[in-house]
Protein backbone atom coordinates (compact mmCIF):
# COMPACT_ATOMS: atom_id res chain seq x y z
CA UNK A 1 0.00 0.00 0.00
CA UNK A 2 1.03 3.02 -0.97
CA UNK A 3 1.15 6.07 2.00
CA UNK A 4 -0.81 8.66 1.28
CA UNK A 5 1.42 11.01 3.06
CA UNK A 6 4.68 11.59 2.55
CA UNK A 7 8.22 9.86 1.96
CA UNK A 8 9.13 6.95 4.34
CA UNK A 9 11.55 9.88 6.20
CA UNK A 10 8.13 12.00 7.03
CA UNK A 11 6.15 9.36 8.20
CA UNK A 12 8.71 7.91 10.60
CA UNK A 13 9.24 11.63 12.20
CA UNK A 14 5.59 12.13 12.04
CA UNK A 15 4.59 8.72 13.63
CA UNK A 16 7.83 8.85 15.73
CA UNK A 17 6.66 10.94 18.80
CA UNK A 18 3.65 8.50 19.47
CA UNK A 19 6.74 5.42 19.42
CA UNK A 20 8.67 6.79 21.90
CA UNK A 21 5.56 7.96 23.97
CA UNK A 22 4.43 4.40 24.11
CA UNK A 23 7.77 2.81 24.77
CA UNK A 24 8.60 5.13 27.66
CA UNK A 25 5.61 3.90 29.27
CA UNK A 26 6.79 0.37 28.84
CA UNK A 27 10.13 0.65 29.64
CA UNK A 28 10.45 3.91 31.67
CA UNK A 29 13.81 5.01 30.55
CA UNK A 30 13.78 7.31 27.59
CA UNK A 31 17.70 6.50 26.59
CA UNK A 32 15.84 3.11 25.84
CA UNK A 33 12.48 4.15 24.29
CA UNK A 34 14.46 6.38 22.29
CA UNK A 35 17.15 3.84 21.01
CA UNK A 36 14.69 1.37 20.27
CA UNK A 37 12.66 3.86 18.18
CA UNK A 38 15.59 4.62 16.10
CA UNK A 39 16.15 0.69 15.50
CA UNK A 40 12.75 0.36 14.75
CA UNK A 41 13.25 3.31 12.12
CA UNK A 42 16.59 1.94 10.70
CA UNK A 43 14.16 -1.11 10.06
CA UNK A 44 11.36 0.50 8.63
CA UNK A 45 13.67 2.48 5.91
CA UNK A 46 15.17 -1.32 5.04
CA UNK A 47 11.95 -3.17 4.72
CA UNK A 48 9.13 -0.81 3.72
CA UNK A 49 10.79 -0.14 -0.03
CA UNK A 50 10.99 -3.78 -0.54
CA UNK A 51 7.76 -5.35 1.77
CA UNK A 52 5.45 -2.32 1.08
CA UNK A 53 4.28 0.10 3.29
CA UNK A 54 2.57 -1.28 6.30
CA UNK A 55 -1.42 0.30 7.02
CA UNK A 56 -0.62 1.47 9.98
CA UNK A 57 2.83 2.63 10.17
CA UNK A 58 2.73 3.71 14.16
CA UNK A 59 1.69 0.21 15.01
CA UNK A 60 4.31 -1.29 13.34
CA UNK A 61 7.05 1.08 14.47
CA UNK A 62 6.24 0.26 17.71
CA UNK A 63 5.64 -3.58 17.56
CA UNK A 64 9.23 -3.42 16.13
CA UNK A 65 10.60 -0.85 18.69
CA UNK A 66 9.10 -3.14 21.67
CA UNK A 67 10.82 -6.26 20.31
CA UNK A 68 14.28 -4.22 19.94
CA UNK A 69 13.32 -3.26 23.72
CA UNK A 70 13.32 -6.48 24.78
CA UNK A 71 16.30 -7.76 23.20
CA UNK A 72 18.32 -5.08 24.72
CA UNK A 73 16.72 -5.47 27.85
CA UNK A 74 17.40 -9.54 27.85
CA UNK A 75 20.92 -8.61 26.66
CA UNK A 76 21.69 -6.98 29.85
CA UNK A 77 19.36 -8.04 31.78
CA UNK A 78 21.61 -8.30 35.23
CA UNK A 79 19.59 -6.52 37.64
CA UNK A 80 15.86 -7.86 39.07
CA UNK A 81 14.38 -4.66 37.65
CA UNK A 82 15.12 -4.80 34.33
CA UNK A 83 13.89 -8.68 34.40
CA UNK A 84 10.79 -6.83 35.75
CA UNK A 85 10.53 -4.57 32.38
CA UNK A 86 11.36 -7.09 30.08
CA UNK A 87 8.79 -9.08 31.37
CA UNK A 88 6.09 -5.78 31.29
CA UNK A 89 7.39 -5.40 27.74
CA UNK A 90 7.09 -9.08 26.44
CA UNK A 91 2.78 -8.78 27.45
CA UNK A 92 1.61 -7.85 23.91
CA UNK A 93 0.71 -4.17 23.84
CA UNK A 94 -2.84 -3.04 24.43
CA UNK A 95 -2.89 0.24 22.20
CA UNK A 96 -6.00 1.51 22.31
CA UNK A 97 -6.51 4.74 21.58
CA UNK A 98 -6.86 6.18 25.18
CA UNK A 99 -3.46 4.80 25.44
CA UNK A 100 -1.77 5.76 22.82
CA UNK A 101 -3.24 9.52 23.65
CA UNK A 102 -2.58 8.90 27.26
CA UNK A 103 1.59 8.15 26.23
CA UNK A 104 1.62 11.18 23.75
CA UNK A 105 0.51 13.29 26.43
CA UNK A 106 2.85 12.17 29.25
CA UNK A 107 5.88 12.66 26.63
CA UNK A 108 4.42 15.97 26.36
CA UNK A 109 4.22 16.56 29.93
CA UNK A 110 7.28 14.91 31.11
CA UNK A 111 9.70 17.29 27.59
CA UNK A 112 7.82 20.53 29.46
CA UNK A 113 8.45 19.49 32.76
CA UNK A 114 8.68 22.94 35.47
CA UNK A 115 11.77 21.74 36.72
CA UNK A 116 13.57 21.58 33.50
CA UNK A 117 14.52 25.09 32.33
CA UNK A 118 12.83 26.73 29.17
CA UNK A 119 15.25 25.91 27.30
CA UNK A 120 15.21 22.72 27.73
CA UNK A 121 11.54 22.23 27.33
CA UNK A 122 11.39 23.74 24.11
CA UNK A 123 14.31 21.52 22.64
CA UNK A 124 12.93 18.04 24.45
CA UNK A 125 9.61 19.09 22.99
CA UNK A 126 11.02 19.37 19.24
CA UNK A 127 13.23 16.04 19.91
CA UNK A 128 10.54 13.68 21.89
CA UNK A 129 7.57 14.98 20.59
CA UNK A 130 8.47 16.04 17.13
CA UNK A 131 10.73 13.78 16.09
CA UNK A 132 13.57 16.55 14.60
CA UNK A 133 17.28 15.31 15.69
CA UNK A 134 19.63 17.10 17.21
CA UNK A 135 21.35 19.03 14.13
CA UNK A 136 18.25 20.02 12.80
CA UNK A 137 16.60 21.26 16.44
CA UNK A 138 20.70 23.21 17.03
CA UNK A 139 20.47 25.12 13.50
CA UNK A 140 16.67 26.21 14.16
CA UNK A 141 17.67 27.96 16.90
CA UNK A 142 20.85 28.90 15.91
CA UNK A 143 23.52 27.38 17.89
CA UNK A 144 26.40 25.17 17.75
CA UNK A 145 24.94 21.15 17.88
CA UNK A 146 27.54 20.01 20.72
CA UNK A 147 25.61 23.00 22.67
CA UNK A 148 22.52 21.20 21.63
CA UNK A 149 23.65 17.90 21.98
CA UNK A 150 24.72 18.72 25.94
CA UNK A 151 21.54 20.49 26.32
CA UNK A 152 19.35 17.48 25.81
CA UNK A 153 21.48 14.84 27.25
CA UNK A 154 21.74 17.12 30.67
CA UNK A 155 17.84 17.08 30.23
CA UNK A 156 17.33 13.57 29.21
CA UNK A 157 19.61 12.99 32.62
CA UNK A 158 17.50 15.16 35.20
CA UNK A 159 14.33 13.34 33.91
CA UNK A 160 16.03 9.88 34.28
CA UNK A 161 17.56 11.14 37.80
CA UNK A 162 14.22 12.54 38.70
CA UNK A 163 12.27 10.22 37.12
CA UNK A 164 10.06 12.88 35.48
CA UNK A 165 7.09 11.65 33.46
CA UNK A 166 6.48 8.10 35.06
CA UNK A 167 2.55 9.37 35.23
CA UNK A 168 0.49 12.24 34.24
CA UNK A 169 0.21 14.58 36.62
CA UNK A 170 -2.69 14.79 38.65
CA UNK A 171 -5.78 17.05 38.02
CA UNK A 172 -5.09 19.74 40.37
CA UNK A 173 -1.69 20.53 39.08
CA UNK A 174 -3.07 20.03 35.20
CA UNK A 175 -3.38 23.74 34.24
CA UNK A 176 0.07 24.68 35.61
CA UNK A 177 1.72 21.58 33.58
CA UNK A 178 -0.42 22.59 30.54
CA UNK A 179 0.33 26.17 30.62
CA UNK A 180 4.35 25.22 29.95
CA UNK A 181 3.05 23.34 27.65
CA UNK A 182 1.24 26.13 25.58
CA UNK A 183 3.82 28.26 26.14
CA UNK A 184 6.86 25.99 24.65
CA UNK A 185 4.51 25.29 21.58
CA UNK A 186 4.11 29.07 21.45
CA UNK A 187 8.10 29.55 21.99
CA UNK A 188 9.01 27.28 18.89
CA UNK A 189 6.32 29.16 16.97
CA UNK A 190 7.78 32.45 17.59
CA UNK A 191 11.47 31.40 17.03
CA UNK A 192 10.33 30.27 13.66
CA UNK A 193 8.28 33.52 13.01
CA UNK A 194 11.15 35.67 14.00
CA UNK A 195 13.63 34.41 12.16
CA UNK A 196 16.17 35.81 9.93
CA UNK A 197 14.93 36.24 6.56
CA UNK A 198 16.45 34.00 3.90
CA UNK A 199 17.38 31.46 6.25
CA UNK A 200 18.52 28.18 4.61
CA UNK A 201 15.72 26.20 3.01
CA UNK A 202 17.66 22.89 5.08
CA UNK A 203 16.42 24.44 8.20
CA UNK A 204 13.17 22.97 9.86
CA UNK A 205 10.32 25.53 9.82
CA UNK A 206 9.77 25.58 13.49
CA UNK A 207 6.44 27.59 12.61
CA UNK A 208 4.73 24.69 10.85
CA UNK A 209 6.24 22.62 13.82
CA UNK A 210 4.76 24.66 15.83
CA UNK A 211 1.06 24.48 14.32
CA UNK A 212 1.61 20.47 14.53
CA UNK A 213 2.95 19.87 17.67
CA UNK A 214 -0.42 22.89 18.84
CA UNK A 215 -2.98 20.82 17.08
CA UNK A 216 -1.43 17.68 18.25
CA UNK A 217 -1.90 18.59 22.00
CA UNK A 218 -5.33 20.00 21.23
CA UNK A 219 -6.20 16.50 19.74
CA UNK A 220 -5.11 14.81 22.88
CA UNK A 221 -6.73 17.27 25.21
CA UNK A 222 -10.22 18.25 23.53
CA UNK A 223 -11.87 19.55 25.62
CA UNK A 224 -9.22 21.99 27.27
CA UNK A 225 -10.55 25.65 25.24
CA UNK A 226 -6.78 27.19 25.52
CA UNK A 227 -5.39 24.83 23.88
CA UNK A 228 -7.64 25.28 20.83
CA UNK A 229 -6.97 28.58 21.67
CA UNK A 230 -3.11 28.31 20.96
CA UNK A 231 -4.22 26.50 17.80
CA UNK A 232 -6.10 30.16 16.41
CA UNK A 233 -3.47 32.07 17.95
CA UNK A 234 -0.80 30.26 15.68
CA UNK A 235 -3.08 29.66 12.36
CA UNK A 236 -4.36 33.67 12.62
CA UNK A 237 -0.52 34.75 12.88
CA UNK A 238 0.84 32.49 10.28
CA UNK A 239 -1.47 33.58 7.75
CA UNK A 240 0.10 36.97 8.00
CA UNK A 241 3.46 35.90 7.53
CA UNK A 242 3.40 36.53 4.02
CA UNK A 243 3.60 40.00 4.40
CA UNK A 244 5.81 40.13 7.43
CA UNK A 245 8.62 41.30 5.40
CA UNK A 246 9.04 43.27 2.64
CA UNK A 247 11.12 42.12 -0.74
CA UNK A 248 13.98 44.02 1.00
CA UNK A 249 13.95 42.25 4.14
CA UNK A 250 12.51 44.85 5.85
CA UNK A 251 9.90 44.77 8.44
CA UNK A 252 6.17 45.64 7.31
CA UNK A 253 3.97 47.23 9.18
CA UNK A 254 0.11 46.09 9.78
CA UNK A 255 -1.00 48.95 8.20
CA UNK A 256 1.58 48.91 4.65
CA UNK A 257 0.53 45.31 4.42
CA UNK A 258 -0.76 43.78 1.29
CA UNK A 259 -3.56 41.66 3.13
CA UNK A 260 -4.65 39.64 -0.01
CA UNK A 261 -1.38 37.73 0.36
CA UNK A 262 -2.59 36.91 3.41
CA UNK A 263 -3.65 32.85 3.68
CA UNK A 264 -6.98 32.78 3.45
CA UNK A 265 -7.60 28.86 4.42
CA UNK A 266 -5.37 29.58 8.10
CA UNK A 267 -7.40 32.64 9.02
CA UNK A 268 -11.13 31.19 8.20
CA UNK A 269 -10.31 27.77 9.60
CA UNK A 270 -8.92 29.59 12.91
CA UNK A 271 -11.87 32.10 13.15
CA UNK A 272 -14.21 28.89 12.88
CA UNK A 273 -11.88 27.01 15.72
CA UNK A 274 -12.09 30.17 17.93
CA UNK A 275 -16.09 30.80 17.32
CA UNK A 276 -16.92 26.89 18.76
CA UNK A 277 -13.92 26.93 21.25
CA UNK A 278 -15.43 30.58 23.04
CA UNK A 279 -18.94 28.37 23.05
CA UNK A 280 -17.21 26.57 26.13
CA UNK A 281 -17.36 29.63 28.04
CA UNK A 282 -13.89 29.09 29.61
CA UNK A 283 -12.08 31.96 28.61
CA UNK A 284 -8.80 32.44 28.51
CA UNK A 285 -5.62 34.27 27.44
CA UNK A 286 -4.74 32.30 24.70
CA UNK A 287 -8.14 32.40 23.43
CA UNK A 288 -8.68 36.24 23.61
CA UNK A 289 -5.23 36.50 21.70
CA UNK A 290 -6.17 34.36 19.00
CA UNK A 291 -9.38 36.46 19.00
CA UNK A 292 -7.12 39.77 18.97
CA UNK A 293 -5.21 38.06 16.45
CA UNK A 294 -8.16 36.58 14.23
CA UNK A 295 -10.03 39.91 14.15
CA UNK A 296 -6.45 41.89 12.21
CA UNK A 297 -6.20 38.81 10.17
CA UNK A 298 -9.71 39.10 8.96
CA UNK A 299 -10.13 42.64 8.41
CA UNK A 300 -9.69 44.03 4.99
CA UNK A 301 -7.83 46.96 5.95
CA UNK A 302 -6.78 48.84 8.87
CA UNK A 303 -9.37 51.25 9.07
CA UNK A 304 -12.06 48.44 8.67
CA UNK A 305 -10.22 46.57 11.68
CA UNK A 306 -12.82 46.31 14.48
CA UNK A 307 -10.46 48.27 16.83
CA UNK A 308 -13.26 48.80 19.80
CA UNK A 309 -13.52 44.96 20.02
CA UNK A 310 -9.96 44.61 20.39
CA UNK A 311 -9.79 47.32 23.14
CA UNK A 312 -12.34 45.42 24.72
CA UNK A 313 -10.55 42.17 24.22
CA UNK A 314 -7.02 43.60 25.44
CA UNK A 315 -8.90 44.69 28.64
CA UNK A 316 -10.07 41.29 29.70
CA UNK A 317 -6.55 40.24 28.78
CA UNK A 318 -5.20 43.39 31.04
CA UNK A 319 -7.50 41.52 33.76
CA UNK A 320 -6.14 37.60 33.12
CA UNK A 321 -3.22 38.04 32.03
CA UNK A 322 -1.33 41.55 32.51
CA UNK A 323 2.29 42.35 30.97
CA UNK A 324 3.94 45.26 29.53
CA UNK A 325 3.30 43.55 25.86
CA UNK A 326 -0.53 43.82 26.36
CA UNK A 327 -0.15 47.45 28.00
CA UNK A 328 1.37 48.40 25.34
CA UNK A 329 -0.73 46.49 22.54
CA UNK A 330 -4.08 48.26 24.22
CA UNK A 331 -2.52 51.38 24.06
CA UNK A 332 -2.04 51.58 20.06
CA UNK A 333 -5.61 50.03 19.75
CA UNK A 334 -7.06 52.59 21.83
CA UNK A 335 -5.42 55.26 20.08
CA UNK A 336 -7.56 53.91 16.92
CA UNK A 337 -10.35 54.25 18.62
CA UNK A 338 -9.96 57.27 20.58
CA UNK A 339 -6.89 59.07 18.99
CA UNK A 340 -3.55 59.92 19.55
CA UNK A 341 -3.62 61.21 22.98
CA UNK A 342 -5.51 58.71 24.50
CA UNK A 343 -3.36 56.51 23.45
CA UNK A 344 -0.96 58.18 24.88
CA UNK A 345 -2.19 58.87 27.97
CA UNK A 346 -2.66 54.94 27.60
CA UNK A 347 0.88 54.36 27.44
CA UNK A 348 2.13 56.68 30.43
CA UNK A 349 -0.46 53.95 32.44
CA UNK A 350 1.93 51.41 31.50
CA UNK A 351 4.96 52.63 33.67
CA UNK A 352 5.98 55.39 35.68
CA UNK A 353 9.96 55.26 34.54
CA UNK A 354 10.11 55.01 30.47
CA UNK A 355 10.86 51.07 29.60
CA UNK A 356 14.01 49.81 28.28
CA UNK A 357 12.14 48.34 25.62
CA UNK A 358 12.20 49.80 22.01
CA UNK A 359 8.70 48.92 20.86
CA UNK A 360 7.07 50.92 23.96
CA UNK A 361 9.23 54.13 22.33
CA UNK A 362 8.56 53.19 18.58
CA UNK A 363 4.59 53.29 19.97
CA UNK A 364 5.00 56.37 21.82
CA UNK A 365 6.91 57.63 18.49
CA UNK A 366 4.34 56.29 16.53
CA UNK A 367 1.42 58.65 18.28
CA UNK A 368 3.47 61.57 19.02
CA UNK A 369 3.78 61.60 15.17
CA UNK A 370 0.22 61.16 14.70
CA UNK A 371 -0.51 64.60 17.47
CA UNK A 372 1.62 66.22 14.82
CA UNK A 373 4.31 66.55 17.76
CA UNK A 374 7.76 65.97 15.22
CA UNK A 375 10.36 66.79 17.91
CA UNK A 376 8.28 64.45 20.57
CA UNK A 377 8.44 61.72 17.77
CA UNK A 378 11.78 62.19 16.75
CA UNK A 379 13.13 62.20 20.63
CA UNK A 380 11.05 58.94 21.56
CA UNK A 381 12.79 57.05 18.31
CA UNK A 382 16.36 57.87 19.43
CA UNK A 383 15.01 56.55 22.91
CA UNK A 384 13.92 52.71 21.10
CA UNK A 385 17.45 53.28 19.02
CA UNK A 386 18.80 53.32 22.59
CA UNK A 387 17.22 50.31 23.59
CA UNK A 388 18.13 46.45 22.50
CA UNK A 389 16.92 45.66 19.29
CA UNK A 390 17.56 43.49 15.88
CA UNK A 391 18.68 44.50 13.21
CA UNK A 392 15.49 44.55 11.15
CA UNK A 393 13.83 46.76 13.93
CA UNK A 394 16.79 48.58 13.50
CA UNK A 395 16.01 49.45 9.91
CA UNK A 396 12.43 50.15 10.41
CA UNK A 397 12.99 52.45 13.31
CA UNK A 398 16.08 54.27 11.31
CA UNK A 399 13.37 54.49 8.12
CA UNK A 400 10.86 56.07 10.63
CA UNK A 401 13.51 58.53 11.67
CA UNK A 402 14.11 59.81 8.03
CA UNK A 403 10.82 60.03 7.29
CA UNK A 404 10.15 62.50 10.09
CA UNK A 405 12.50 64.75 7.80
CA UNK B 1 11.77 3.32 46.79
CA UNK B 2 13.78 6.24 45.29
CA UNK B 3 15.07 8.60 48.16
CA UNK B 4 15.39 12.53 47.32
CA UNK B 5 17.25 14.86 49.73
CA UNK B 6 15.37 18.33 50.64
CA UNK B 7 18.23 20.66 51.08
CA UNK B 8 16.89 24.22 53.53
CA UNK B 9 18.27 27.36 52.30
CA UNK B 10 16.98 30.50 54.31
CA UNK B 11 18.30 33.37 56.13
CA UNK B 12 20.42 32.87 58.91
CA UNK B 13 17.91 35.18 60.84
CA UNK B 14 14.89 32.36 60.26
CA UNK B 15 16.66 29.91 62.79
CA UNK B 16 17.10 33.03 65.76
CA UNK B 17 15.47 31.54 68.81
CA UNK B 18 15.03 34.87 69.98
CA UNK B 19 12.66 36.09 67.00
CA UNK B 20 9.36 36.67 68.55
CA UNK B 21 7.78 34.26 66.09
CA UNK B 22 10.10 31.27 67.17
CA UNK B 23 7.83 28.92 68.10
CA UNK B 24 5.43 29.35 65.39
CA UNK B 25 8.90 28.95 63.07
CA UNK B 26 9.17 25.61 64.56
CA UNK B 27 5.60 24.60 64.76
CA UNK B 28 5.97 24.59 61.20
CA UNK B 29 8.94 22.21 61.07
CA UNK B 30 6.69 19.89 63.70
CA UNK B 31 3.56 20.29 61.17
CA UNK B 32 6.06 19.24 58.38
CA UNK B 33 7.43 16.00 60.03
CA UNK B 34 3.35 14.93 60.51
CA UNK B 35 2.71 15.92 56.94
CA UNK B 36 5.51 13.92 55.83
CA UNK B 37 5.51 11.09 58.41
CA UNK B 38 6.99 8.24 57.49
CA UNK B 39 8.49 9.39 53.62
CA UNK B 40 11.47 11.00 56.29
CA UNK B 41 13.71 8.53 56.00
CA UNK B 42 16.59 11.16 57.92
CA UNK B 43 17.36 14.35 58.01
CA UNK B 44 19.21 16.80 60.51
CA UNK B 45 19.07 20.51 61.67
CA UNK B 46 22.34 22.15 61.42
CA UNK B 47 23.82 24.50 63.98
CA UNK B 48 24.46 27.45 61.99
CA UNK B 49 27.34 28.24 59.34
CA UNK B 50 29.30 30.70 61.70
CA UNK B 51 30.05 27.16 63.21
CA UNK B 52 30.90 25.71 60.57
CA UNK B 53 34.85 24.95 59.23
CA UNK B 54 35.73 23.73 55.69
CA UNK B 55 38.67 21.75 55.28
CA UNK B 56 41.13 21.48 52.58
CA UNK B 57 43.79 18.74 52.50
CA UNK B 58 47.09 20.59 50.91
CA UNK B 59 49.52 17.74 48.95
CA UNK B 60 47.54 14.71 49.48
CA UNK B 61 45.37 12.30 51.44
CA UNK B 62 47.89 12.53 53.79
CA UNK B 63 48.62 16.10 53.69
CA UNK B 64 48.65 18.85 55.80
CA UNK B 65 45.10 19.56 56.97
CA UNK B 66 44.24 23.65 55.88
CA UNK B 67 41.24 24.59 57.92
CA UNK B 68 38.82 27.73 56.91
CA UNK B 69 36.32 29.27 59.73
CA UNK B 70 33.01 29.17 58.15
CA UNK B 71 31.26 27.61 55.29
CA UNK B 72 32.28 26.42 52.20
CA UNK B 73 30.01 29.31 50.30
CA UNK B 74 29.48 32.59 51.38
CA UNK B 75 26.12 32.66 50.44
CA UNK B 76 23.09 35.17 51.67
CA UNK B 77 21.05 32.22 52.71
CA UNK B 78 22.27 29.85 54.71
CA UNK B 79 22.29 25.75 54.43
CA UNK B 80 20.11 24.94 57.88
CA UNK B 81 19.68 21.26 57.75
CA UNK B 82 18.14 19.14 55.14
CA UNK B 83 15.53 15.82 54.78
CA UNK B 84 16.03 12.81 52.92
CA UNK B 85 12.31 11.71 51.76
CA UNK B 86 11.04 8.82 49.88
CA UNK B 87 8.76 9.52 46.43
CA UNK B 88 8.01 8.03 43.88
CA UNK B 89 9.66 10.91 41.99
CA UNK B 90 9.83 14.35 41.46
CA UNK B 91 6.44 15.11 41.48
CA UNK B 92 6.24 13.00 44.78
CA UNK B 93 9.31 14.73 46.91
CA UNK B 94 8.00 18.15 45.69
CA UNK B 95 4.52 17.35 46.90
CA UNK B 96 5.75 16.79 50.51
CA UNK B 97 9.32 19.68 50.23
CA UNK B 98 6.37 22.35 49.57
CA UNK B 99 5.51 22.12 52.97
CA UNK B 100 8.60 22.53 54.42
CA UNK B 101 8.97 26.11 56.36
CA UNK B 102 11.15 26.94 54.44
CA UNK B 103 9.73 26.79 50.67
CA UNK B 104 7.10 29.31 52.10
CA UNK B 105 8.22 31.67 54.71
CA UNK B 106 11.27 33.45 55.39
CA UNK B 107 12.57 34.18 52.17
CA UNK B 108 13.57 30.66 51.97
CA UNK B 109 14.11 27.94 49.43
CA UNK B 110 13.68 24.27 49.30
CA UNK B 111 16.25 22.64 47.01
CA UNK B 112 15.36 19.10 46.04
CA UNK B 113 17.33 16.45 44.34
CA UNK B 114 17.75 12.95 44.14
CA UNK B 115 20.03 10.74 45.60
CA UNK B 116 22.09 8.10 43.61
CA UNK B 117 20.85 4.87 43.87
CA UNK B 118 23.44 2.24 45.43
Amino acid sequence: MTPLYGTIDEIIRVEGGQVVATLYRMTGQLELAEDSFSEAALEAVRRWPKDGFPERPGAWLTTVARRKALDSLRRESTRPRREEMALALSAPPELDVHTVRDDQLRLMFTACHPSLSREAQVALTLRLVGGLNTVEIAAAFLVPEATMSKRITRAKEKIRSNRIGLRIPPDEELPQRMGAVLEVIELIFTTGHHAPVGAEATRVDLVDEGVRLARLLAALMPDEPECHGLVSLLLSTRARIPTRVGADGDLVLLADADRSLWDRDDVVEAIDLLERTLKAGRIGPFQLRAAISCLHSDARSIDETDWVQIVQLYDMLMVVAPSPVVAVNRAIAVAEVEGPAAGLAALDDVARQPPRWHLFHAARAELLRRSGDAAGSRAALLAALDCPHNDADDRLLRARLSQLG
Amino acid sequence: MPEFVALIWEPRSARDPQRPDFLEYMNGYNAFGEIAGPSIRGGAALLTDDTATTIHVEGGQHGEVVMHDGPYAETKESLGGFYVLEADDIDGAIALARHIPAAWRDGGRVEVRPTMSM
